[in-house]
Parts: C-alpha cells; sequence; structure tokens
C-alpha cells in the first residue's frame, strides 16, 4: 500500500504557484493530513494534489519551510534555532497556519 | 519526555478500552478460541532486528561500564550510544533525510555538562513546549531522561537504515523498558487478534486504510478475526487476496514474504508519531501570535483586514491565552460595531475601559471570563456606549446590582439581547430594572445565576417580544413547575427557542400546560438534564400538537427517562423540520425506536451516544434517509462497529474502533 504512495505532494497557492513538497512534511500538517489520508474520499488523496485558494505563494512559502523546519528538529532536543517570520507576513501566516493546522 | 512517552503508553495498555470491547464481546457471546500465546518476541519481529538491538544494548552496557559516576550514568550512556547511532547512520545509503537531521542535531553534544545546562537554558526559552519544566532542582534529571528519549528516537534510525553487526546478546537497565514495552504492546495485541466467530463484512476494502493517529479494530481476511491495528503500524497483507492478517496469521504464513514487506514502513511511522508528542519545536501558530504579539508596539493597526479575520485572529489569540491589555488594542477601532473577545482575563479594569473609548459606536459587545470588570468600567460603558443593543458577559463577578441598573437604564428601549453567564451578584433588583428599562428585549439568556429563583420568573413574564429565552442551570431547583407554566403563558406565544437546561425539578405540567398549549413558534426547545419529565409528557406534548408545526432544534439530553414511546412521539410530530436532535444518556430506547429516527430527512445534526441499542441498521437507515447529515456522535454506542454505513461529508465522532487510544483524553 505504503509503495503506491507518492514520494511528493503538490500544494498549489491561491495565486497558482505550485510547491513540490515531501509528503511527510506536507503531513505536518493537521489538515493536509486528514485530505491525504481520507481513503479515496478526497480527490486530493487520489492525485496529491492540494488546491489552497485561499493562500498566498508567499505565506505558502513561509509554511513550507516550516515544515521542513519542524521535521528537521523534531527530534532534536536542544540547538533547536530559531524560525523567524516576518513581521510583515506574520498575521496572513497565523490565519493560514490556523487553517493547515499547523 | 521519555516520561511522557512512557505514561502514553502506560494509558494505552490501560483496559478502558478493552473492558468496553470485552462487555460487546460477552453481548455477543463470542469467546476467546485460544489461550494466549507466550510472550515471545512477537511475528513482526525479524532476528535483523533483534540483532540491532542487541548492539544497541550491548554498547550501552560497554559505555555504562566504562563510566565511573553513577549518577550521571543514564545521561553518559544515552549520549555515546547517540554518537555511535550517527555514524553508523551516516555510513547507511538508505536514511531518509530526516533521520540524517536527527543526527546532525545531535553531533556537536559531546561536550562538557555545563556547556548542556546552557543549552538547555536556551531550550528553556522557547515559550510553548510540550515538556514543562518547572523548578531548577529537576532539571538535570529532566535532562537526562530526554537525553535517552533521543536516544531511543534514533535506535529506530539505525534500524531503519539497516546497517547491523552482531553483537553480545547482554541487556542493561537504562534499555530495558523500550523493549518492555514493545512486548506489552504486542501482548495488547494478543487480547484481540484470536477472537474468533466475528461473521466479517463482505465487499468492504481495506486498501488504503491507513491508520495514523489511533489504533483500530480490523478483521483477519483469513481467519475473520478481529484483531487490532496499532497506531502508526502497518498490518501485513495477504498476496493473494490483497485482504489483510493479523499478526498470528501473518506469522503462520511464509514469514519472509508478508511481515518483512510491511517493515520498511513501519518503522519510520512510528517515530513519526513518537516525534508529535515529543517535539520542542513551537507550532507555527504560536510563533506567528508570538511575533505579532512581540511587534504590537509597531503595529498600529491590523490594517484593512475583514471583520471575519479579526474575529478569527481575535478567537486564535484568545484560545492561546494572549490577549492582554496591550493586544487587545489592535481590536479596537471607532468604525467597530461588533466586538467579541472570547478571553479578557488578562485584560485590567482599564484595559476594558479603553473598548467603550476606543469604539464608542459599539452595538455588539461580548466579553467572555470579563472577571475583572468592574462597577467603574460598566458605568463608564453605560456613560459611552449609548447604542448599544446586545451585552454578553460572561463571569462579571465583581459587577452589583447598581452597575447594571445604571447600565439598562442608559441603552433603554433599543437593547435586543442580554446574555449573562456565572454571576452570584445579579439579583432580581437588576432583572427588574432590566424589563423596565428595556421593554424590547428579544433575547435573554441567564445561565448559572446563583441567585436565580421564582420570583426572577414575574419581571420576565411581562417582556412581550422575547423571542428567546434560556434560564440555565438555576441553583438547587429554586424554579417550580407552577412558575415557570405561569411564564410560559404569558411569553409562550412568541418564543422561538426556550431553553430550561438543568432545571431539574421541572414536571410534565410544564410540558403540558406549558409548551403544548401556548409555544406555537418554538422551534427550539431544549431540556437537556430535566430529569423529571417522563414518557408519557413527552408523548403526549408531541403527539398531534397542531398548534406547532414541528421544531428545528430538540436536545433531549440525559433525560435518562424516556422511553421508546417518547422518541417515536417526536420523530412523528417533527421527524421532517429536525435538523439538530440529541439523545444523548437515552439508554432504554430500543431499536425500533431508534429506526423512526429516518423519518428525519432534514437531519445534519445527530448526537446518540450512550443510546446502547443504536447499531449498524438503524445508522445505515438514517445515513440513507437524512441526506443532509454532517455530524453524528455515537459514544459509548458499542454495536456500531467501524463497518457502519457512511458518506462523504459525514462525520462519525466516538466510534468505539477509532478511539482505543486514549492520549488525549
Amino acid at each position: 500500500m505504503a509503495n503506491t504512495e507518492k514520494e511528493f505532494v503538490t500544494l498549489q497557492s491561491s495565486d497558482g504557484f505550485q510547491f513540490v513538497i515531501h509528503r511527510e512534511a506536507a503531513m505536518l500538517s493537521g489538515t493536509i493530513k486528514n485530505m491525504l489520508n481520507s481513503s479515496g474520499q478526497f480527490t486530493e488523496s487520489a492525485e496529491g494534489v492540494v488546491h489552497l485558494r485561499d493562500i498566498k505563494a508567499v505565506i505558502l512559502e513561509k509554511v513550507c519551510q516550516y515544515w521542513y523546519y519542524r521535521a528537521r528538529y523534531m527530534n532534536a532536543v536542544n540547538d533547536i534555532p530559531h524560525f523567524d517570520i516576518e513581521p510583515e507576513y506574520a498575521l496572513e501566516t497565523l490565519m493560514a497556519a490556523d487553517f493547515l493546522d499547523t | 519526555m521519555s516520561r511522557r512517552n512512557r505514561g502514553t503508553t502506560f494509558v494505552n495498555n490501560v483496559r478502558g478500552p478493552t473492558s468496553a470491547l470485552t462487555s460487546f464481546l460477552n453481548e455477543r457471546g463470542i469467546r476467546r478460541a485460544n489461550p494466549a500465546p507466550v510472550p515471545t518476541p512477537s511475528p513482526p519481529r525479524t532476528p535483523a532486528n533483534e540483532q540491532e538491538e542487541e548492539q544497541q544494548q550491548a554498547e550501552e552496557e560497554l559505555n555504562g561500564g566504562t563510566e565511573a559516576s553513577s549518577s550521571s550514568r543514564p545521561t553518559r550512556t544515552a549520549r555515546l550510544t547517540r554518537g555511535r547511532t550517527v555514524s553508523s547512520a551516516a555510513r547507511a545509503s538508505a536514511t531518509t533525510s530526516v533521520s540524517v537531521d536527527v543526527g546532525g542535531a545531535s553531533d556537536e553534544d559531546d561536550e562538557d555538562d555545563d556547556k548542556d545546562e546552557d543549552e538547555d537554558e536556551e531550550v528553556d526559552l522557547v515559550p510553548i513546549t510540550v515538556t514543562m519544566r518547572s523548578t531548577r532542582s529537576t532539571r538535570t534529571r529532566t535532562t537526562a531522561t530526554s537525553r535517552s528519549s533521543v536516544a531511543t528516537a534514533s535506535r529506530v534510525t539505525v534500524a531503519t537504515a539497516s546497517s547491523s553487526t552482531t553483537g553480545p546478546s547482554a541487556a542493561s537497565a537504562s534499555k530495558k523498558r523500550p523493549r518492555k514495552k514493545d512486548v506489552s504492546d504486542d501482548s495488547n495485541d494478543e487480547d484481540f487478534h484470536d477472537i474468533t466467530g466475528y461473521v466479517s463484512r463482505s465487499n468492504f476494502s481495506h486498501k488504503g486504510r491507513m491508520p495514523q493517529g489511533s489504533n483500530k479494530i480490523e478483521f483477519c481476511s483469513r481467519c475473520r478475526g478481529r484483531f487490532t491495528v496499532k497506531a502508526g503500524t502497518m498490518p501485513a497483507v495477504d498476496e493473494d487476496t490483497g485482504g489483510i492478517l493479523c499478526s498470528s496469521c501473518a506469522g503462520a504464513s511464509s514469514a519472509s514474504n508478508a511481515t518483512p514487506a510491511s517493515k520498511p514502513v513501519k518503522r519510520p511511522r512510528r517515530k513519526a508519531q513518537k516525534a508529535e508528542i515529543e517535539s520542542q519545536v513551537p507550532s507555527l501558530q504560536d510563533l506567528c501570535i508570538q511575533k505579532i504579539a512581540s511587534c504590537i508596539e509597531d503595529v498600529e493597526a491590523f490594517g484593512d483586514i475583514s471583520d471575519i479575520s479579526l474575529d478569527k485572529i481575535c478567537r486564535i489569540i484568545c484560545r492561546n491565552r494572549s490577549l492582554t491589555t496591550d493586544t487587545v488594542q489592535l481590536f479596537l477601532d471607532s468604525r467597530n460595531m461588533d466586538l467579541r473577545l472570547y478571553d479578557c482575563t488578562d485584560i485590567t479594569a482599564d484595559g476594558l475601559r479603553n473598548i467603550a473609548q476606543f469604539c464608542p459606536n459599539l452595538r455588539s459587545l461580548t466579553l467572555t471570563l470579563c472577571g475583572r470588570i468592574n462597577n467603574d468600567v460598566m458605568n463608564y460603558y453605560a456613560d459611552q456606549l449609548s447604542d448599544l443593543t446586545s451585552f454578553s458577559l460572561v463571569g462579571p463577578i465583581l459587577i452589583t446590582d447598581a452597575a447594571y441598573i445604571k447600565l439598562f437604564e442608559a441603552v433603554g428601549d433599543k437593547f435586543e439581547r442580554f446574555e449573562l453567564k456565572s454571576s452570584s451578584r445579579f439579583s432580581v433588583k437588576a432583572l427588574e430594572a432590566l424589563c423596565e428599562k428595556c421593554p424590547n428585549l428579544t433575547h435573554l439568556r441567564l445561565s448559572d445565576c446563583n441567585l436565580m429563583d421564582d420570583d426572577w420568573l414575574t419581571p420576565i413574564a411581562t417582556l412581550k417580544h422575547l423571542t428567546s429565552l434560556r434560564l440555565r442551570n438555576p441553583e438547587c431547583d429554586r424554579l417550580t413547575t407552577e412558575s415557570i407554566v405561569k411564564l410560559i403563558q404569558a411569553v409562550g406565544s412568541n418564543l422561538e427557542e426556550l431553553e430550561l437546561k438543568g432545571c431539574t425539578s421541572l414536571e410534565d405540567a410544564v410540558l403540558l400546560d406549558g409548551i403544548r398549549a401556548n409555544c406555537a413558534r418554538l422551534q427550539r426547545l431544549n431540556i437537556m438534564d430535566c430529569e423529571e419529565f417522563t414518557t408519557e409528557g413527552i408523548a403526549t406534548l408531541f403527539k398531534d400538537w397542531s398548534l406547532n408545526r414541528g421544531l428545528a432544534y430538540l436536545n433531549l439530553e440525559n433525560c435518562v427517562m424516556l422511553k421508546d414511546e417518547a422518541l417515536i412521539a417526536v420523530t412523528e410530530h417533527s421527524g421532517v423540520t429536525l435538523d439538530t436532535l440529541s439523545i444523548k444518556g437515552m439508554d432504554e430506547i430500543t431499536k425500533d425506536a431508534l429506526l423512526t429516527l429516518a423519518l428525519c430527512e432534514n437531519l445534519t445534526h445527530l448526537d446518540a451516544s450512550w443510546c446502547r441499542a443504536m447499531d449498524d441498521e438503524v445508522l445505515e437507515q438514517l445515513v440513507k434517509a437524512a441526506p443532509k447529515l454532517k455530524k453524528v456522535m455515537v459514544w459509548g454506542d458499542h454495536r456500531l462497529t467501524e463497518c457502519c454505513p457512511t458518506k462523504q461529508g459525514l462525520k462519525i465522532v466516538g466510534r468505539e474502533g477509532d478511539y482505543i487510544d486514549l492520549r488525549f483524553f
């Protein structure tokens, strides 16, 4: 079963940018995890493409960066560097993060 | 952290869910066919893995032996082991990126303890973490345990990398625990998978069903028995039929085929799950909120952000308990007409006063958990907020009658909604002032008001425009049946919503003389926890109730005495109009009555928890009949199996098989 799952998923932002990221990283989002795991109920789980119509590319890029940051330091106990968010994007990132359950 | 982890493991092994299952099995007369096998290493373990673990343990013993001081032994052991792990992981070619990262993060650890202390300080600065470290005295110990947990995590890395050398099989004390856990988990499996005699369903595909957060009960395609699939693991697959196999069948079939095939999947998943629990990395939401909160001085306002988004941000910030006197300023704007603050705990009286100063045009104000609001602030509101039509307060413990009366006088005729929750000072005097000064009140909601008694109902009866009335949880049954009947006779004809939740002493007369005779427009009725209402009362209320065209919302939660006739009468009268129905805790209801739920064709939400007779067939009929159904709560309905019918857009909450994992309770 797991062999058929693709290694990457594609996230599409509202302004048309596509982000191809590791499935493992995208799974750190509760929302996307539910979409991709719903045993064929959503087209997302079949195609591996998630359209995020409310999130701009700038924000989505930040979120993707965070996922990789989280994946990297998930098991680390110390030496976790600070993940910086530009103040001007903080609000929109907050809303995106709330939606994505990240 | 490893403490916590162990705790969750322990919770996993608590017999709560198992005993529910046991009772379910007993009820069906299903018994265990085979005795539990001897707890030897379980089938999913391969010799290769055994060797790796033994190697680990050997290494640890070696390292532990060289350490002289016994106090620092666990730390040292874990660290050195990790060093080995890193190097072996780095050598391996098939390592995933995350695994390498683990090694990378711990590369620089082989330094002095002082340095480690400093690093721990830094970690402590990360404000929101899963593990709380409260005192300095416990720090060292915590460090030690967290170290060993890291070592455990990277042990998984070694397993993935599959670079193994054989070592002498010796066990060290510090490493026995994870191993024990594995064994006990497997023995937990044994509880389930030997059960035979259950008729499995056909036409059910297990493909693509991947348990993520919790354990699941599945059916073996070969022996047709139930067994547990542990969270984050994959069951073995039957190569001929494509169905899944329990561990004993998988072990019986060729050990080289099925079991090793599931191996590479299993390990990383378990690791990922563990990481979710232990992670010290704050969530992105927390990071953003910290950022916003830290920049609050620099940011004058949110700018052109929609009201919905603003409300949403406020909700998120309140949920994270970050709404303070400073941050609340961001939500205040002179154009604001509607302001909802969901957690005012950290807002001082001055901060609350600012609300009226910065938002003089407010029409609607909701202050939740506003324990700090005092009479001065209320008087200021009365002076400033003359346009207020809706006011909602939760937990105003300091405000006295005088301040309420002044506010009601100020808002006067325009005032339409008043909601008060958890106040022990609001008295009948203030209520009389409200009903006198604000005769156009349409919504009145009084919850958990300690002083509420029969005398309160007289002024409420004068509110002729009332459409929504909620009297929730009065103290000690102070509301009597007679006075409630009088109240409903006075205002009932306009009421669209009536809630008498927790008025535990009310009797059937309320339903018959009050509601049935007067409430023609009633759409929402909540009589939760009204334990005295009888089956006859409810049945008579709804039987041929021609005055009312049908309710849209009905909550009969915990009316434990109700029997079949009550539910049948409800579905016959209001079946077509109901969109939300709660029959939680009515466990005397039989299947015959539940089947009449199929009359509710517009139902969207159903709470049928603890209705023991609820089973797959009932739900199937309902799902067929009600296309709009969105959410069904079925806690404690143990006759529902995970093969109960579902459809797109329908959420079934509380199904037994889904919630074996009690970690989040």
